[in-house]
């Protein structure tokens, strides 16, 4: 799988596993902001998010401040997890 | 001022069971020389968890209920058992006064039996299906344990069961002192009691609330609270009739409030407005200021987001005072006892202000400097005198209860006195109502396979018929962004809710909300627990994880309308409707709010269906087993009268009497009112049932139609609530001009009248 299609497939788990009702997940930008004013997503959404990576991608998401930064974009989600399974 | 100004509500016992101790004294001494009682878990299977330390109930005997798997006790009601009578007995409610006396009993929870329901959950996940095991899945109602010490320690004339997660031991105090205060009651047991379970400790560890590490509020390098468990139960009654029967006030409960953030499912709102407010409002009620507190015992869970919100609050709320004030949590040594916290934590203020001994914050090495508060690390301290304290307590949903214990028999300005019905500072309309005060039912509706119906189109719902397998879509009634984290019966509650407040056009500030539900989220709870089981504790969903709380639907409605008054859930099996119903009226006639919403919202649940279906068959309840379940919910506005009038709002009915009863249904229906001369009057039921009709039968209503609701939709726990907007509806629109609503169940019963006005 490419970066774009792990992106599409990350923009499909959003609305999914975030029940973002009615959002086409390809009107999702691959830079814009997932928390606060982006997406309006919050920590705990975070979280759910962050089960559903390991499960579904197979890769865990480590906690605090290295989060943050991988879960700043759907490009560094897609990013992140194409680095950790390249290794 | 009536005599109630004059005659505070004193704690006259206490019990406790908790990790320090199976008892107060126990506890205490522990408390006090800063003992913990946390340790890794034992009671079941930690492996896989993210943090695994929990503060836990051991090495005491418990006491033993029945053998019977469906009348045994769960450990959160053989600790409830345990604690309730502890406080029963020094305050000296002997079997002599109980049958004297009219004494209730209010209890909080969250778990219910949880610990026992996941080994029939693990089994069902080895054999889907199995019969015996589905037969016993319902055993543990959140309403077992009030029923078992009902049946063991009563009999009480009332017992509630309620439900405001990490809050709903510090609420049953609430609702106690609202029966005290009307009269209606002599004394009250009331308190909290949650058996730890691994739904929790999962659960929590997805949310990444605990810390790896025993809990540590306040400190700096805090990372989440440790799960605790126990039961604390305390006896109110006013202080004459103590007196007057040789009781000594240990304490009073001088002040209480309780409001909802109406911000985030789990997160508290970081600015402590509402908190602080709170505070505010119950130092007001008790005729105190700051300079009177001593003491504050802190919700303190060790969380980030908690203690920084919190000490936010007490700055906010205690202003100059705050430097003064020793600060301490007692969840650093037993952990966060969740549904029994606030009950537990006010018998140990309670205890403070009685020994005039400050109980320490465990664990506290290096005070987080950004938090200002004057600590208590690690051991007590006796001090001259705690004049007053306070006791937080903040659950899921932003659900928000602050206490006030005093000195008893101190000299106080003013007494005790109403309360300003609303969060202070959070520009709320300037209304207020006295206790006792009229209450109208101002708006009303019901959601389910009827579609959505507001008061007047709910009027003739009895007569139709709808099919009760109809799917039931709540989505285009509710914004979708805002609605994406409400799970089916918040959605189906939030529909009702939002369609009786909007007919109603009431404001929504300082709104309260009462939502009745019997069995929670029982296919929740077993699809969290089967993923468990299945993938283990990391595979556990934090999203779902706060939908699984008794409380949530309530707490995710508040959210939802921005209501941000009193909210809570309550459970009574088949009248989990009428409960809340009653609940909600007695908040508005308490004048602890002037608008709050009872109701109910039950979807069909595979499990429930399953299990009522054979559970029914064949039991003296031929309707229920016929009848096919269905996703229904309903709410009724209730408002003080006068505020009502004052906004011209249109007035459905007069709630011109409202009783519950358990056993003592006898006294309860003498009092009932009988149908006026020349007026069109109907019992407007749930569902007809023969027990029903004999109650019906001993009451002057006997003569009047019946209307039932079950018929028309189909059967559902929170037709009690659709009962109620019914009849509303029906002396709304003329057809009727009053109505006995009448809800029964195993032993329990409600009668609301309403009237044209």
């Amino acid at each position: 799988m490419n970066v774009g299609e792990l992106r599409s497939q990350i923009k499909g788990l959003l609305v999914t596993e975030l029940n973002l009702k009615g959002r086409d997940p390809a009107t999702i930008e691959d830079d814009a902001p997932l928390f606060g004013a982006g997406l309006g997503l919050d920590s705990l959404d975070a979280l759910q998010l962050a089960m559903t990576i390991e499960e579904k991608l197979g890769v865990r998401i480590p906690e605090g401040d290295e989060a943050r930064a991988i879960f700043k974009s759907v490009r560094a989600i897609a990013d992140h997890v194409a680095k950790v399974r390249s290794a | 001022m009536s005599d109630r100004a004059s005659d505070p509500l004193s704690v006259t016992g206490l019990g406790l069971v908790t990790p320090l101790g199976p008892n107060a004294e126990a506890t205490w001494s522990r408390l006090v020389k800063g003992e913990r009682a946390i340790r890794p878990v034992t009671l079941f299977d930690a492996a896989g968890q993210r943090a695994s330390f929990a503060a836990e109930v051991r090495d005491v005997d418990l006491p033993a209920g029945p053998r019977d798997v469906t009348a045994a006790w769960s450990r959160t009601s053989a600790m409830a058992m345990s604690a309730a009578g502890e406080a029963m007995r020094m305050a000296g409610l002997t079997a002599g006064l109980r049958s004297t006396r009219r004494i209730g009993l209010v209890v909080g929870g969250t778990t219910g039996g949880m610990f026992e329901t996941e080994r029939l959950l693990a089994r069902l996940h080895a054999e889907p299906g199995c019969r015996e095991v589905l037969a016993d899945m319902l055993s543990h109602p959140l309403t077992a344990t009030g029923d078992r010490l009902d049946e063991r320690l009563g009999p009480f004339c009332r017992v509630r069961t309620l439900s405001s997660a990490c809050s709903s031991g510090a609420n049953a105090l609430i609702v106690a002192a609202g029966w005290l205060l009307s009269g209606e009651v002599d004394a009250v047991v009331a308190g909290g009691s949650d058996g730890l379970c691994r739904l929790t400790l999962t659960g929590f560890n997805a949310i990444a609330a605990i810390d790896p590490e025993p809990c540590r509020p306040f400190d700096r390098k805090r990372r989440g609270t440790t799960l605790g468990e126990g039961a604390g139960f305390l006896v109110l009654e006013r202080e004459s009739s103590a007196r007057a029967r040789g009781a000594t006030p240990v304490a009073e409960l001088a002040g209480w409030a309780l409001g909802s953030e109406s911000h985030h499912i789990t997160n508290p709102d970081p600015d402590g407005a509402v908190v602080a407010a709170l505070i505010g409002r119950a130092l007001d009620r008790s005729g105190l200021t700051p300079a009177d507190v001593d003491y504050v015992n802190a919700h303190g869970t060790g969380t980030i987001a908690n203690d920084r919100m919190e000490a936010v609050a007490l700055a906010r709320a205690l202003g100059g005072e705050i430097g003064r004030v020793p600060v301490s949590s007692s969840k650093g040594q037993i952990g966060h006892t969740l549904g029994a916290a606030g009950a537990i934590e006010a018998a140990i203020t309670a205890l403070v202000v009685a020994r005039r001994t400050i109980v320490p914050t465990g664990g506290l090495d290096e005070p987080d400097p950004a938090l200002e508060l004057l600590h208590v690390p690690h051991v007590g301290r006796e001090v001259p005198r705690v004049r007053a304290a306070l006791s937080n307590a903040f659950g899921f949903g932003g659900m928000d209860t602050v206490l006030v214990f005093a000195e008893p028999s101190r000299e106080r300005r003013g007494g005790l006195r109403p309360s300003s019905a609303a969060p202070r500072g959070l520009n709320v309309a300037e209304e207020q109502t006295a206790a006792g005060a009229a209450v109208v039912v101002t708006g009303a509706a019901v959601f389910g396979p009827c579609g959505r119906l507001g008061a007047d189109e709910c009027a003739d719902l009895p007569e139709r018929r709808f099919d009760a397998g109809a799917v039931v879509d709540a989505d285009g009634f509710l914004d979708a962004a805002r609605a994406r984290r409400l799970d089916r019966a918040a959605c189906l509650g939030a529909v009702a809710v939002e369609h009786a407040l909007n007919d109603s056009k009431a404001p929504r500030d300082g709104v309260g909300v009462v939502l009745g539900s019997s069995f929670g989220s029982v296919d929740g709870c077993a699809a969290f627990m089967h993923r468990i089981f299945q993938k283990g504790p990391r595979s556990a969903s934090p999203a779902e994880f706060p939908n699984l709380v008794p409380s949530a639907a309530v707490g995710h409605v508040s959210i939802y309308g921005g209501l941000n008054g009193p909210a809570f859930g309550t459970a009574d099996l088949a009248t989990s409707g009428e409960s809340a119903v009653v609940q909600a009226w007695q908040l508005v006639s308490g004048g602890e709010a002037v608008r709050v919403v009872g109701g109910s919202a039950e979807p069909r649940g595979d499990i429930a269906e399953r299990v009522l279906s054979g559970l029914f068959d064949g039991i003296d309840a031929p309707v229920r087993s016929v009848a096919a379940r269905a996703d229904v919910a309903a709410a009724v506005l209730l408002e003080a009268e006068e505020a009502a009038r004052a906004r011209g709002g249109r007035i459905l009915a007069r709630v011109e009497q409202v009783l519950e009863w358990r056993a003592d249904r006898a006294l309860s229906l003498a009092a009932l009112r009988a149908p006026r001369a020349a007026r069109r009057s109907e019992v407007v039921q749930a569902r007809v049932t023969p027990s029903g009709e004999q109650l019906v039968a001993e009451t002057a209503w006997r003569g009047c139609p019946r209307v039932a609701c079950a018929p028309a939709l189909g059967e559902s726990d929170a037709l009690g609530a659709v009962a109620v907007a019914v009849a509303a509806g029906r002396i709304a629109t003329g057809r009727i001009d009053e109505a006995l609503v009448l809800g029964v169940a195993q032993g329990r019963g409600y009668a609301i009248v309403l009237a044209a006005v």
